[in-house]
């Protein structure tokens, strides 16, 4: 039988912790098995993989750096972060002159955690609150709630599945969207529970009667409100079901954490996580043999996430086709890696308004089942607004195009490289190079040869219109 | 020839008109006075407001209505007098309510409806530190 003590809803909105560094030291010890790590077969193009998928990209230099380091090495360093813990590198955002006020100021919270992407040491821990927040999806609920979920979200990210679940189950912000605050043993909201087995944990292989069982045993949470304090939710005894419930096969007097016991344990739930971990990272769904491994070696670890994460990104599959990039890039992986990989930070409220326009907007998932993702992404509406974040990274960002700083004498492979330089230096392929070159060969072809050398005006607009090509061509959408 | 490169040409059209709505957003407010963002949720039937204390002068109050009812904010000074009102919300709209306040204790309700009467106020301190 478990209880619950009692939680507070609104608690001071301070900065995200980064992981402890005992946490992440645990973490270096506890690994027992080392990956062949070799440089002959671990290029950029592998590094450029590793980071999108694992992260928001790659900066050249960091291309440069880790293919010299190895496979192994750089597996663990994305794994693991840095030493010394994750710290937030570059300039601080201020909007209209001002730092963030994310609890307060519409837009803020979006570009607080988005800054956090661009500019994070330890971009993993960043993409896996993203997937937890799809995976847990919360929306319509104050913003300290959801600032406060986010905190918790990052807090476990990497570490026991089974203890982010217990946190996740008390969180004021989730409680509240799937109202379970307030579920009583008079009347049992069957909502979280519903959600626990189908969204959460299984993901079939249950009832509706195993449902309506564990709406029972989660009974017991309460709300309260005063205009001082705000919401408060806890556990009230008095308002919990201690009857004998049946729930996936097992009978007992269970509370709530008898019910997340049960479901952390079932059969399904192992494969049903794996599997989902694994989607985040690679396009090609696992064989049978991989969700297999994957699923022993979560549950080896004690359902630890980082483990499974760390064999998913060593997973020769993930490797595959560098030359042709299959994971459609979600907007805001999209947004934070145009950012980070071109050496940009967020500096104004545009990207909040942008990364609603393309489908994506942080805290505000369209429902419990979080964002359909993939090919959905690319609709025409969305696709023009990726074009306009590459209008404004070029005119804003750190490629924005200086004004006579490019001859108009400049070769074409010339003009391209200074353009492929300035973006940061992305993936492209042989087709893309080849386009953009012939597009620089025939930039000048409407002017009189005469005039071409005083023509460098218009030097800038191709620069310009190469810079957004290499941001938001086809190429980019994908990693 | 001119015809061929007639779609580059509208392309660097279409980038360089773009470009304005970013600079718009850049400088949105940047002539106005300093001041205050307070975060206000409304819901069936509770008022949060983000802050309980603020520096006198402007307050931009960005009301969120996560309720399903329409609902409005109202700032009244101590005594009960009507300082200023927020046009109504509908469920899932904001709005923003930018008033300047003195130093002194402020009730924020939804008047619409007994909204107020079941339980959607709150209040505010505004500081005599003023905002620099």
């Amino acid at each position: 039988m478990s209880a619950a003590g009692s939680v507070s809803a609104v608690t001071p909105v301070t900065d995200v912790g980064a992981e402890p560094v005992a946490e992440a030291a645990r973490r270096r010890r506890a690994r027992t098995r080392r990956r062949p790590g070799g440089t002959a077969d671990w290029t950029e193009a592998h590094v450029r993989r590793l980071f999108w998928r694992a992260g928001f990209g790659a900066t050249p230099v960091e291309a440069r750096r880790w293919a010299r380091r190895g496979r192994a090495a750089t597996i663990d360093f994305v794994v693991d972060g840095p030493r010394g813990g994750a710290r937030l590198r570059g300039p601080a955002p201020r909007v209209e002159g001002r730092p963030l006020d994310p609890v307060n100021e519409w837009g803020h919270d979006v570009l607080w955690w988005l800054d956090r992407m661009v500019r994070s040491t330890h971009p993993l821990r960043e993409k896996l609150t993203l997937f937890w927040h799809d995976h847990f999806a919360t929306a319509d609920q104050d913003t300290p709630l959801m600032l406060s979920q986010n905190r918790l979200l990052r807090r476990h990210a990497l570490g026991s599945f089974r203890a982010l679940l217990g946190d996740v189950t008390r969180d004021p912000a989730m409680q509240l969207f799937l109202s379970l605050a307030g579920s009583t043993k008079d009347a049992p909201n069957e909502n979280f529970a519903r959600e626990l087995m189908e969204l959460f944990t299984l993901g079939g292989g249950y009832s509706e009667r195993d449902v309506r069982e564990a709406s029972r045993a989660l009974t017991g949470y309460v709300t309260d409100w005063s205009e001082r304090d705000g919401v408060s939710i806890r556990y009230e005894a008095d308002e919990h079901d201690d009857g004998v419930k049946r729930v996936l096969g097992r009978a007992g007097r269970f509370g709530v954490d008898d019910v997340l016991d049960l479901v952390c344990a079932h059969p399904r739930h192992a494969p049903f996580l794996v599997t989902k971990l694994w989607e985040l990272f690679v396009a090609t769904p696992p064989s049978r043999a991989t969700v297999r491994s994957l699923a022993a070696t979560y549950r080896g670890s004690g359902l630890q996430v980082e483990p499974v994460v760390r064999e998913i990104l060593d997973h020769p599959v993930l490797y595959r086709r560098l030359d042709a990039p299959d994971l459609v890039k979600s907007p805001v992986v999209y947004v934070a890696g145009a950012l980070r990989t071109t050496g940009s930070y967020v500096s104004d409220g545009y990207p909040t308004w942008l990364l609603a326009q393309m489908g994506q907007e942080l805290f505000r998932p369209p429902s419990v089942a979080g964002w359909d993702g993939g090919a959905a992404w690319m609709s025409s509406n969305t696709m023009r607004q990726r074009f306009t974040l590459a209008n404004y990274v070029v005119g804003y960002g750190r490629p924005r195009v200086r004004k006579g700083a490019y001859p108009a004498s400049l070769t074409p492979a010339e003009a391209f490289l200074r353009a492929y330089r300035a973006v940061g230096e992305p993936q492209i392929s042989r087709r893309t190079q080849r386009a953009l070159t012939r597009l620089a060969a025939n930039w000048f072809d409407d002017i009189d040869r005469r005039w071409r050398d005083e023509a460098d005006w218009r030097a800038d607009a191709l620069q310009m219109t190469l810079r957004h090509l290499l941001i938001a061509g086809p190429d980019s959408q994908l990693c | 020839m001119v015809a061929r490169h007639r779609g580059i040409v509208l392309a660097g059209a279409a980038l360089a008109a773009a470009l304005p709505a970013a600079a718009h957003v850049a400088s949105a407010t940047a002539r106005r006075a300093p001041e205050t963002s307070v975060g206000i949720s409304a819901r069936e039937f509770r008022l949060a407001a983000y802050r309980d204390s603020a520096p006198r002068g402007f307050l931009r109050f960005n009301l969120a209505n996560y309720g399903e009812d329409v609902h409005n904010l109202v700032v009244r000074d101590a005594d009960g007098r009507e300082i200023s009102r927020s046009r109504e919300v509908r469920s899932g709209q904001r709005t923003t309510l930018r008033v300047r306040l003195a130093a002194g204790r402020y009730r924020l309700v939804c008047d619409l409806a007994d909204h107020e009467l079941r339980g959607m106020r709150a209040s505010i301190r505004v500081t005599r530190a003023s905002r620099g």
